[in-house]
């Protein structure tokens, strides 16, 4: 058997690999101290966030396979919680970070349980219609969340008596929690229940099958995606100091959508690199807004048209798959098969 | 008493626009086959080109469905082409995909060509009222209705009395049996979107004409609503789809008289997300086999 | 002959020195303006960008400094306002923030200024909760427990003759504190607040508001809001509801309304702190100006934003050699005796805003006619 060589060339590209990122780690560390200008940082501050968001959703939609369109709603119930226990009853935004992705994981579960039955589009508009929900409670519960009027003077974090405020300091609260977010979700995917996912997402029936608990595994995964999103919230909302409704409508849930679709599903690079390219897309048409949100569309669109799993996709599973599967086969079987 | 009649009157109106709204969405969805993100922007799409051709021929109301049916029906052809030539053997997420990104494309581009603020359109009607004080229906509130009875009515004699109209329905029923029976199925559901797109233009104008403004982002609420509304029937059934616009817009109207009109928005979605855990498939029974 | 070429060049060249001394010699001062220039308060916002470029062009053309602005627009949407806000704070070239217009914008952006010492002079902004935020928050329009009560007793009561009122407000920051000191004013005049309704902001369809203020059968009704105002007096004529009195509280001489409502605002009342007719002669020649350069003639908004960059270049003056963002702050909050075009203004003493006088303000004929002078409310 030639398993010994293999396995020597796949430690190799391995070492290589956690290198690479060690390297990465080590420059995103240092690089406050290279460029310390102001509204890099600010740049930098919100590729993490994204990154966050973006991973997160891409857990739901590329590596389960649901069709979570409504990202939006988690983000904001976890920006919500943190505001409110930070101003209402003056919570540690320590404690109210964590607090803040289990109110979302929570919300996450209330979305995915009526929907275990329900196939990939209705799913996906009971999310956009989650998302909106969620948004308008926080729009009309003014005695809670303050309307549209919103939470203002949000409390900036303390950690050992220094105030984070400024993008500079902060940076390294969105890097931290960047680098959990991937090291998390890196060691779940290469789980059981990663795996578990990954079946679900390329064959439902097949996976039910052989023993999976299909609507377990998916309200995990709703939870788990939710979390991060909310985790992103919370940590989000004393850096802008201001949240209100209108800040999680559904463009801002197609913002997050178009990263992953352009980065690249079912990878955990790819959401990351999506975060990338259209944050930094932002920042250069800034001048030319509206063209902006053109180019993103048309990006999503040549993605559909040429790459349906994104960039830095998954290339061997139902994602990249631009015509069905079974008339796929059935080309490829000689005479066409009698089913 | 009185304002109670009235708000049902309200709620009768707008969920007239709603069920052409919904209609024109069924329509796509049926002959298509496909989910799409899109009709919400070419409604706006049909408030706008009604808008303009208002401002070059005159308040005429007829011109104003010819321009807004004309410019969606072409939208519409655009669409097609792009969202759902290519992807009929797809996973269908690849074409759900294809229409955020084609929405967001119109809905942006409309706001780099229109403009990004309110339009007024006033007077496209005479401001006529027949009733007794705040009991009564105004003119622009027949003639909604009207627009929409009228064409429904067209509607249901195209389908049922001329040739292209049974391709439509077979294509909707079993496209390979179609396509067997010498039906070209890409054409005829090419003619069949654009036909429902040109039907939700025309609802655009009619939103225009009865809130007095349009906006390049009045889209997205707009495609919601027509969502939430086809969905009672399956999103496929036009009679079902038309039934729920009306509901949709007497429970939100009602709804609101209760309570506060910044809950508007919450009925539609409320209603939405209990038709669809409720019963998925919706309450009319299935014309074909869509999913 | 041949003198007149050397002369020539002589010439050009004294000219071109004293360009090169008085360029070296004016020092520039990068002002940051925040205005909703698109959105549905565009025509407020247009105001805020034309009347702040015309203060600056005079300023600048005065030659003891240079005012340079930097406008952004915020829509009117706190959430871009807020970034835009941060953007200049991080930016240390920016000496001054001019805007927001409204006070929702103002209130988000107060704690961002605040941290990075920057001053926010808005030139509209009259929550009366919103210079107490910081002591870099500034406002010269004219608090809302100002307007509101004067609307309540003096336009509504004593000129009116209103009994039963209905109010619609937009659910705000700014809506939310005019309608409060309005409706608390009304009561202890006696006035019955027979309807009380409500909106988002951006709201289009005011069809069911409308009639459920026509319910409680109200003889005036009172709009409070900014762009949507001309909207709702045409969905109130749509709606056939005739025998009631329409009033509004926000707008001011909005252009917008005479446009849009054409018929259907004859006879509306409103106020205002400051309006340009005949009598107030040297304010008239700046609306001819304002109007030649924007295509519509300017509200109360726009003459603010001209004080105010007039207000912060006296600021920069005022602090002698060492120009900073906190020099500009103490020395704004310390200004005295200040006129502007839109009278006299003097900072509270324990916030950064004012207490205005005000007028009544009635459509006739499709013009606006001034219905009272300043010393009615005293």
């Amino acid at each position: 058997m030639t398993l010994a060589p293999a396995a020597k060339a796949s430690w190799s590209r391995g070492r290589i690999r956690t290198l690479g990122l060690v390297l990465l780690l080590l420059l995103l560390l240092g690089f406050p101290q290279i460029y310390p200008k102001s509204y890099v940082m600010g740049v930098m501050c919100r590729i993490l966030l994204y990154a966050i968001l973006a991973g997160s959703l891409n857990i739901i939609n590329g590596y389960s396979g649901q069709f979570n369109i409504g990202h939006a709603g988690f983000f904001c119930v976890g920006a919500y919680s943190e505001a409110l226990f930070a101003m209402k009853i003056g919570m540690s935004f320590w404690a109210a970070l964590p607090l803040g992705g289990i109110m979302a994981a929570l919300i996450g579960l209330v979305v995915s349980l009526p929907t275990f039955k329900l196939r990939g589009v209705y799913l996906a508009i009971v999310t956009l219609g989650a998302s909106e929900l969620i948004r308008l409670v926080a729009l009309n519960w003014e005695g809670l969340t303050g309307g549209p009027m919103g939470v203002k003077g949000i409390p900036a974090p303390v950690l050992f008596g220094l105030r984070i405020s400024k993008a500079t300091r902060y940076y390294y609260i969105f890097l931290f929690l960047a680098v959990l977010f991937f090291f998390v979700t890196d060691r779940v995917v290469k789980s059981r229940v990663g795996r578990a996912w990954v079946a679900i997402r390329e064959d439902e029936a097949a996976a039910r099958s052989l023993g999976v608990e299909t609507a377990r595994y998916k309200a995990m995964n709703f939870m788990y995606g939710a979390f991060w999103a909310g985790i992103a919230g919370a940590a989000f909302a004393p850096y802008f100091k201001f949240i209100s409704p209108d800040m999680f409508n559904l463009d801002e849930g197609f913002n997050i959508l178009s990263m992953v679709i352009i980065g690249g599903q079912g990878t955990l690079a790819g959401p990351a690199v999506g975060a990338v390219i259209v944050n930094f897309l932002t920042e250069v048409l800034r001048p030319v807004a509206q063209y902006r949100m053109v180019l993103y569309a048309l990006l999503i669109i040549g993605m559909m048209w040429l790459r349906p799993q994104g960039l830095v996709g998954v290339s061997n599973s139902i994602l990249a798959e631009r015509k069905a599967w079974r008339s796929r086969r059935k080309a490829a079987a000689p005479g066409g098969a009698a089913r | 008493m009185a304002y109670y009649i009235s708000q049902l009157i309200n709620g009768i109106c707008q969920g007239s626009i709603y069920a052409l709204m919904a209609i024109g969405f069924s329509v796509v969805m049926g002959v298509v086959g496909l989910v799409t993100f899109t009709h919400g922007e070419v409604i706006m799409l049909g408030a706008f080109a009604s808008y303009y051709a208002f401002a070059m021929f005159g308040n005429h109301l007829l011109v104003g469905i010819l321009a807004s049916f004309g410019a969606s029906f072409l939208i519409g052809v655009v669409i097609y082409k792009v969202c759902y030539e290519r992807f009929f053997d797809a996973p269908h997420h690849i074409s759900l995909l294809c229409t955020i990104g084609m929405s967001m494309l119109l809905k942006n581009l409309a706001q780099i060509l229109f403009g990004p603020n309110f339009k007024p359109l006033l007077e496209v009607l005479p401001n006529r009222f027949y009733g007794v004080g705040s009991v009564g229906i105004s003119l622009v509130q027949l003639t909604v209705i009207a627009t929409v009875i009228s064409l429904s009515l067209l509607l249901f004699l195209f389908f049922n009395r001329t040739r292209w109209g049974v391709q439509l329905r077979a294509v909707c029923q079993d496209r390979k049996a179609a396509s067997l029976m010498g039906i070209n199925v890409k054409l005829t559901s090419m003619l069949g979107n654009c036909i429902g797109c040109g039907l939700g233009g025309v609802a655009g104008m009619l939103l225009a004409i009865y809130y007095q403004t349009l906006i390049a982002t009045m889209g997205g609420p707009a495609g919601m609503k027509a969502f939430s509304a086809s969905v009672l029937g399956g999103m496929t059934n036009v009679p079902s789809a038309a039934l729920g616009g009306v509901v949709l817009g007497v429970v939100e109207n009602l709804g609101i008289t209760f309570t506060n009109a910044s809950f508007r928005d919450v009925f539609a979605f409320l209603f939405l997300l209990g038709v669809l855990i409720l019963r998925p498939e919706g309450f009319a029974r299935k014309l074909g086999n869509r999913s | 002959m041949r003198n007149t070429g050397r002369n020539l060049v002589a010439w050009l060249c004294a000219l071109l020195a004293g360009a090169v001394v008085a360029g070296a010699a004016t020092p520039t001062y990068r002002i940051g303006v925040l205005a909703p220039i698109t959105g549905s308060n565009a025509e407020f916002g247009k105001g805020f960008q034309i009347a702040t470029q015309m203060a600056a062009e005079e300023i600048n053309a005065k030659g003891q400094m240079t005012i340079e602005l930097v406008v952004k627009d915020s829509k009117g949407d706190p959430k871009e306002s807020a970034d835009l806000a941060r953007q200049f704070g991080d930016d240390s070239s920016v000496m001054a923030i001019i805007g927001d217009f409204t006070s929702s914008c103002c209130m988000a952006n107060a704690p961002i200024v605040d941290e990075a010492g920057l001053v926010q002079l808005s030139p509209t902004a009259s929550n009366p909760a919103y210079a107490s935020m910081s002591k870099y928050c500034f406002s010269i329009m004219g608090r809302q427990d100002g307007e509101a009560p004067f609307f309540s007793t003096y336009l509504l009561k004593k000129f009116a003759k209103a009994k039963k009122i209905g109010v619609l407000w937009v659910n705000s920051d700014w809506g939310k504190s005019a309608h409060d000191n309005l409706v608390a004013q009304a009561r202890k005049d006696g006035l019955d607040v027979a309807a009380d309704v409500n909106y988002m902001p951006d709201e289009q369809d005011f069809s069911s508001a409308i009639a459920k203020l026509r319910q409680a059968g109200p003889d005036h009704v009172i709009l409070m809001d900014q762009g949507p105002v001309p909207t709702i007096i045409n969905q109130i004529a749509q709606a056939n509801w005739k025998d009631v009195k329409v009033t509004t509280l926000g707008p001011g001489t909005s252009a917008q309304i005479l446009n849009l409502c054409k018929q259907n605002a004859e006879g509306l009342l409103l106020t205002t702190p400051f309006f340009i007719d005949a009598s107030n002669g040297p304010a008239k020649a700046w609306s001819d100006k304002f109007q030649s350069r924007a295509g519509f003639p300017p509200t109360v908004h726009g003459a603010c934003a001209y004080d105010c960059t007039y207000m912060l270049a006296a600021a920069i003056k005022n602090s002698g050699s060492k120009v900073t963002r906190e020099s500009i702050q103490s020395n704004l909050k310390n200004l005295k005796g200040f006129v502007g075009l839109t009278g006299p203004i003097t900072f509270n003493k324990d916030a950064g805003d004012v207490f205005r006088k005000y007028l009544i303000i009635a459509v006739e004929k499709g013009q606006f006619v001034r219905k009272t002078d300043y010393s009615y409310a005293n």
